[in-house]
């Protein structure tokens, strides 16, 4: 069992104090091996404090870092899958599944992951999984009234992927769970 | 060092001597009284008792001879209870045994044969205490004499008179409390005069030996407190007095301190409680040179504790808070050579037994806070090198309430932090703001922001006493970020409320000054756009939500304005075009003006301010992606920035960098929206597909092969997308034509792993068109 964070989002100063302490109470060493961070992260100190939760992690820069060596996009194997990562204001129209879709067969992964419009979502579409973990803060948006903070938990096994999905509505978690089978014979070719 | 080792083996090497006398003799005795030869067994412990007479050992070696000896004393008390109770002997042998040469055998045997003679009861009790406390007098050297004093205390422990002796002929409890007592004074005479013994260079080890001993002199305190007949009130009038009296007389500090803690620790709460008074009048004492500090913290904790296990320890009449208070102040204002140590140390235990035992009285704690800020407005000299201790006792409340509000409401907590070094003040403020975060603690009106950020001002401004070299940048971004977070706990529910709130944040953080500002003042952007919301939600309810949303529309403009100003062009680019978007969600007359304002700003910086090309692409998909997402500019305004998204696209110096741009603009055309659609895209065919015409132009420009079909495959993605979304004028012809160049051009690409990245967005792009629209392009 390999378990992979997907967060992001953070905004920290300039939309939010601080994550909140529920997830700080879940996200501790020794759990999880990789991060997948989908940028906005803004703040030095979070980078520090995701490098404390696992060593792997990975960063993609969000339109308000100012960070200039995290890369714009990129793409991690994990186990059986091949999974993309992008913060997501690059894409035009933000947020819409067909464009995300565009950066998904550019990269060829299994896994297409991205932020940035502080909406959660977790889809398959045309074989291919897409996740969106929002902001980990639940921080203000143009694009989304009333953010739920969220990030997302994968646990990879061999052809499966299992999502969970954490979110917190009025300070109360909800966890739920969606899995993925990666369709092993048929590869687009 | 050589030295201590070579005493400690001297020492070693005396007590295994004297300890193998007292084995032999000890032997002996035991094997005479087996043979009922009382006086030869006499004759083996005096033997054995005169190795107790010793002057070279060292307490610790001497106590344990001590205790090797009084533990063989006891065969010689079971062997004479066993013999001589039935046989009526004792008072012969009482009187036998003070015919013994040397005192210090004499004296062990006396009270040896005396405890068990006060066992047979065939005489007054009373008496025998009397004269084996009197006797012991005999002894005056301080160590064997204390051992000596130790000896009859532990011996007479099981026979003392307590509460059930009525009786005057054997002695009642007050009988045993001035034996005690005495016992109590002539030992702490003889522990006192070891320090005036020998030279005076021997001083610190003088004083470490008596700390060594200090148990055996404060076991007579222990004794009396187990005595059941204590009463409070005996405690009162008569035991307390006198011990306190036997502690002034002595003039000892060692003495008076470890005694002092003595009463404190051994005697229970409710006769502390109703002592109070004459305890710290003693401790006030100015002759004594008492270290009060300690006494009095270890009391207040004391009482403290008592108090907080049940409220109702502690009666009504009783102030605890106030007496303390009170003879700290004076203790303080009386003993001007205080260290300010000791001042705050004493200050922090008043603040916790205000804290611990009167939680509600915030007012309590405000009095400690002022009274020590009038000791250090007095005589600021006194304040000098204790910030460390005055920034500790200050973070004492801040730890206790958990709560910035009621922080807030002492009056006297700031005032304070003027009398604490830049640096540690500083840490203080980090501290607090941190802990604002961490509790999640909401500070609600602007009144309060107001005291937070004034109490705040050292990471608020530059402060006059700050030392003259720049900070560590990383540390300075720290800290001013956790200003910026900060920013997001002045939040209150009321929206009205909120905005006052905003604009007393402003009014503190612009005074940051330029390399502050870009930490700060976002935040307040970011909380201004979210108020916009929130009245734009309550817009059925609140009438005047227009006025208001404009005006904080302007307060987002000047904040942005102040940005710009100290030239952080980046970051406020991002803001404009953030605000922008909130302007346009209002979809008010007013609002879109300024939309179009924020919009047109960005626009500025983007080409006057943005030199780096890659910057700049990533800048214009910023602006076009806002764009993309507006819904209520009017035509009027939506026309001209439209024009001048391509405009500033086309213009863009590299040819990728064009091909790429001009193609988001598509987007603007497809799925844009304006007021006058109400909402729906405008789906403007002919212009989506002059754009990708141009973009398609453009790419053909590229000089570089492999850059060329890259774009080429993208520019095919984004027909594929348009016509995903129901652009039917997307033609098959389009597309094979691209796909037609891709393919003419793709053998010519050097092989590199680039190029198989192409090859394969390629193929998964055909392959998807096939499955999607059923398109297919064989090769010719």
């Amino acid at each position: 069992m390999v378990l992979v964070l997907v967060i992001g989002d953070m905004h920290m100063p300039y939309r939010k104090a601080a994550l909140p302490q529920k997830f700080k109470k879940l996200l501790v060493p020794g759990k999880i091996q990789h991060i997948l961070c989908t940028g906005n992260l803004c703040l030095r100190e979070t980078h520090d404090y995701l490098k404390n939760i696992a060593s792997d992690v990975h960063i993609v820069r969000g339109d308000f870092d100012t960070n200039t060596s995290y890369p714009e996009q990129k793409v991690v194997t994990v186990g059986a899958f091949k999974i993309g990562l992008i913060h997501g204001h690059q894409v035009v129209p933000w947020g819409d599944h067909d464009a995300i879709a565009t950066i998904r067969r550019q990269l060829d992964v299994d896994v297409m992951i991205s932020g940035h419009t502080h909406k959660l979502e977790a889809y398959e579409k045309d074989g291919k999984f897409y996740i969106n973990p929002g902001s980990v803060t639940g921080a203000y948006s143009a694009l989304e009234r009333d953010p739920v903070p969220a990030f997302i938990l994968m646990d990879i096994q061999s052809n499966t992927l299992v999502t969970y999905v954490y979110s917190l509505a009025n300070d109360e978690m909800e966890v739920k769970k969606i899995e993925f089978k990666k369709s092993v014979p048929e590869r687009e070719e | 060092m050589t030295g201590t080792l070579a005493m400690e083996s001297e020492q070693a090497k005396y007590l295994e001597a004297a300890k193998e006398v007292v084995k032999r003799e000890a032997f002996n005795m035991q094997r005479c009284l087996d043979k009922g030869q009382l006086m030869d067994g006499l004759r083996h412990a005096t033997e054995m008792l005169n190795e107790l007479r010793t002057s070279i050992l060292m307490p610790k070696s001497y106590y344990e001879l001590y205790m090797m000896v009084t533990m063989e004393l006891t065969h010689l008390t079971m062997y004479m209870s066993a013999e001589f109770i039935k046989e009526n002997k004792i008072a012969d042998l009482y009187e036998l045994v003070q015919h013994a040469g040397n005192i210090i055998p004499r004296l062990y045997l006396l009270i040896t044969v005396g405890v068990v003679y006060i066992k047979s009861k065939e005489c007054s009790r009373k008496d025998i205490l009397q004269d084996l406390v009197e006797m012991c007098r005999g002894v005056q050297h301080p160590l064997r004499g204390l051992f000596l004093r130790n000896f009859l205390l532990t011996s007479t422990r099981d026979v003392l008179p307590d509460v059930d002796e009525t009786s005057a002929d054997t002695g009642t409890v007050d009988d045993s409390i001035d034996f005690i007592l005495l016992n109590f004074s002539e030992m702490n005479k003889l522990w006192v005069r070891m320090q005036h013994q020998g030279h005076s260079r021997d001083r610190t080890k003088r004083e470490q030996e008596r700390l060594e001993l200090k148990i055996l002199v404060g076991t007579n305190l222990e004794r009396l407190s187990r005595l059941e007949g204590v009463t409070v009130s005996k405690y009162q009038n008569h035991v307390l007095p006198a011990i306190l009296k036997q502690l002034i007389n002595c003039k000892d500090s060692i003495a008076q301190e470890y005694l002092m803690d003595c009463i404190i620790q051994v005697f229970p709460d409710e006769f502390h409680l109703k002592t109070l008074d004459i305890f710290l009048d003693t401790c006030c004492q100015p002759q004594g040179a008492v270290n009060v500090r300690n006494i009095l913290i270890s009391k207040i904790g004391r009482l403290s504790n008592y108090a907080q296990a049940d409220p109702s320890n502690i009666p009504e009449d009783i102030k605890l808070f106030e007496i303390f208070s009170g003879k700290v102040t004076q203790i303080i204002q009386s003993r001007t050579e205080m260290p300010p140590e000791d001042i705050l140390a004493l200050q922090s235990a008043l603040i916790k037994l205000a804290l611990n035992v009167y939680p509600s009285e915030t007012g309590y704690v405000d009095q400690v806070l002022q009274n020590s800020f009038n000791i250090f407005e007095e005589d600021k000299s006194r304040a000098k090198g204790c910030s460390t201790e005055l920034s500790r006792m200050l973070r004492v409340p801040v730890d206790h309430y958990q709560d910035i509000l009621t922080i807030l409401q002492l009056e006297h907590f700031t005032p304070l932090f003027s009398f604490l070094d830049h640096r540690i003040r500083k840490e203080l403020c980090v501290y607090i703001m941190e802990h604002v975060i961490q509790t999640d603690t909401y500070i609600d009106s602007h009144d309060q922001v107001d005291l937070f950020l004034t109490m705040m001002t050292c990471l608020i401004s530059d402060q006059p006493d700050q030392p003259k070299e720049p900070e560590d940048p990383e540390d300075f971004e720290l800290q001013q970020s956790l200003v910026g977070r900060a920013v997001h706990q002045m939040t209150s529910s009321v929206p009205d409320q909120q905005f006052l709130i905003l604009n007393m944040c402003k009014k503190h953080l612009l005074n940051g000054g330029d390399k502050r500002i870009q930490y700060t003042l976002p935040s307040l952007v970011f909380r201004a756009m979210e108020l916009c919301r929130v009245y734009f939600e309550l817009k059925e309810e609140d009438e005047k939500w227009e006025k208001k949303v404009c005006k904080i529309l302007q307060y987002i403009n000047s904040l942005l304005s102040a940005l710009v100003k100290a030239e952080y062009w980046d970051l406020a680019l991002r803001l404009f075009l953030q605000s922008a978007l909130i302007c346009d969600l209002m979809g008010i007359q007013t609002a879109e003006t300024i939309a179009y304002e924020f919009v047109s700003r960005a626009f500025a910086i983007y080409e006057e301010e943005v030199s780096d090309s890659k910057a700049q692409l990533v800048a214009i998909s910023l602006i076009i992606a806002t764009f993309e997402r507006t819904i209520n500019f009017s035509e009027e305004n939506h026309e001209p920035l439209r024009s001048q998204c391509l405009r500033a696209s086309s213009k863009l110096l590299k040819k990728p960098d064009q091909c790429r741009a001009v193609s988001l603009c598509a987007h603007i055309y497809w799925s844009g929206k304006n007021r006058e659609n109400e909402g729906s895209a405008m789906r403007e065919t002919k212009r989506v597909l002059d754009s990708m015409k141009k973009a398609v132009r453009i790419s053909n420009q590229c000089m570089e092969p492999s850059v060329q079909v890259q774009l080429f495959v993208e520019l095919l993605n984004k027909y594929i997308y348009f016509l995903d979304n129901g652009c039917t004028d997307v033609t098959q012809a389009m597309i094979s034509q691209l796909v037609g160049k891709i393919r003419d051009d793709m053998p010519g690409l050097e092989a590199s792993e680039a190029t198989n990245q192409i090859v394969q967005h390629f193929n998964s792009t055909l392959a998807y068109i096939k499955s999607k629209h059923g398109m297919s392009f064989p090769t010719s």
